[in-house]
């Protein structure tokens, strides 16, 4: 089996079962904020190497959007949180 | 509530009961309900939230039985094997708190059962869950999938289990199960 992913609803699953939507941008701006503070948000990513957190979508199992973190060198994958944490703590 | 009566055919009408002379038995649950039953969703699994639901149910449906699978936070599946008419299944609706949103989905997600020694060698092939009695014990239930078909996976007992698809992919899951216990299945076993 390849790379499994500890959802936090479902427990261990195969990556087969998720839907990968990209890195987790930066808390989004005001919506006055300059242009370019808005084009940044929405189009620039940074492609790091090492940690990067992203967001997965548990489409084969309970279809929750989930925030993960995962190494881009060795594709290990470290903390699996549902993303609505993330907006509660104002982060997304 | 819909206003039109829906007509409930099994998907596998015309299939005979699996193969009961081989190790393996694939057979169709053609009674029951599926009621689907939607909750606020939150970030967790609220396992006081579904004790709760629980009750609500045995309050106003005493007479239906059946039982909560947890699909994600704040959903589940009601299933039980009576059948429920349509007009009842309106006034359950109707008597659960606002909170809850009730759907039928008896005609949209139908029950196939898998029986036989050799049950967990034929899921392996496909489930992408781990079936060991100490990680999926019985009467737990997983939302998974089969291949790439996506379905619920519900341990009925140590060599029995039940799985909930949707009702337009149940015909080649049939197809596909019958090819996965096929080793099982011959003359000779």
């Amino acid at each position: 089996m390849s790379s499994l992913v500890k959802c936090p609803h479902c427990g261990l699953r195969p990556r087969e079962e998720f839907t990968i939507r990209g890195e987790v941008p930066t808390p989004r701006p005001a919506a006055g904020a300059d242009e370019s503070v808005w084009f940044d948000h929405v189009y620039l990513r940074d492609n790091p190497r090492g940690q990067h957190r992203e967001y997965w979508h548990h489409s084969g199992g309970c279809r929750r959007w989930l925030v993960l973190d995962r190494n881009t060198v060795t594709h290990e994958t470290g903390d699996v949180v549902d993303a609505s944490t993330l907006k509660s703590e104002g982060r997304a | 509530m819909r206003d039109f009566p829906l007509n409930n055919v099994s998907p596998f009408a015309t299939m005979p009961d699996g193969q009961a002379h081989g190790a393996i038995h694939i057979a169709p649950v053609r009674t029951g309900f599926v009621f689907h039953v939607l909750g606020q969703a939150t970030g967790t699994i609220d396992q006081t939230r579904q004790q709760q639901l629980q009750k609500m149910m045995d309050a106003i449906a005493p007479d239906l039985g059946g039982e909560l699978r947890v699909l994600s936070p704040g959903q589940w599946f009601w299933v039980g094997e009576n059948d429920v008419s349509q007009g009842r299944f309106g006034e359950i609706a109707g008597q659960l708190p606002g909170e809850f949103a009730l759907s039928d989905q008896t005609h949209g997600r139908v029950r196939l059962r898998v029986t036989g020694a050799r049950v967990c060698d034929v899921l392996a092939k496909g489930v992408m869950i781990d079936l060991d009695e100490g990680i999926f014990g019985v009467g737990q239930s997983a939302m998974t999938q089969i291949g790439h078909i996506g379905a619920m996976v519900t341990r009925l007992d140590r060599d029995s289990f039940e799985i909930t698809v949707l009702r337009s992919f149940a015909d080649s899951l049939w197809h596909e199960l019958h090819h996965m216990a096929a080793e099982f299945n011959g003359p000779h076993s």
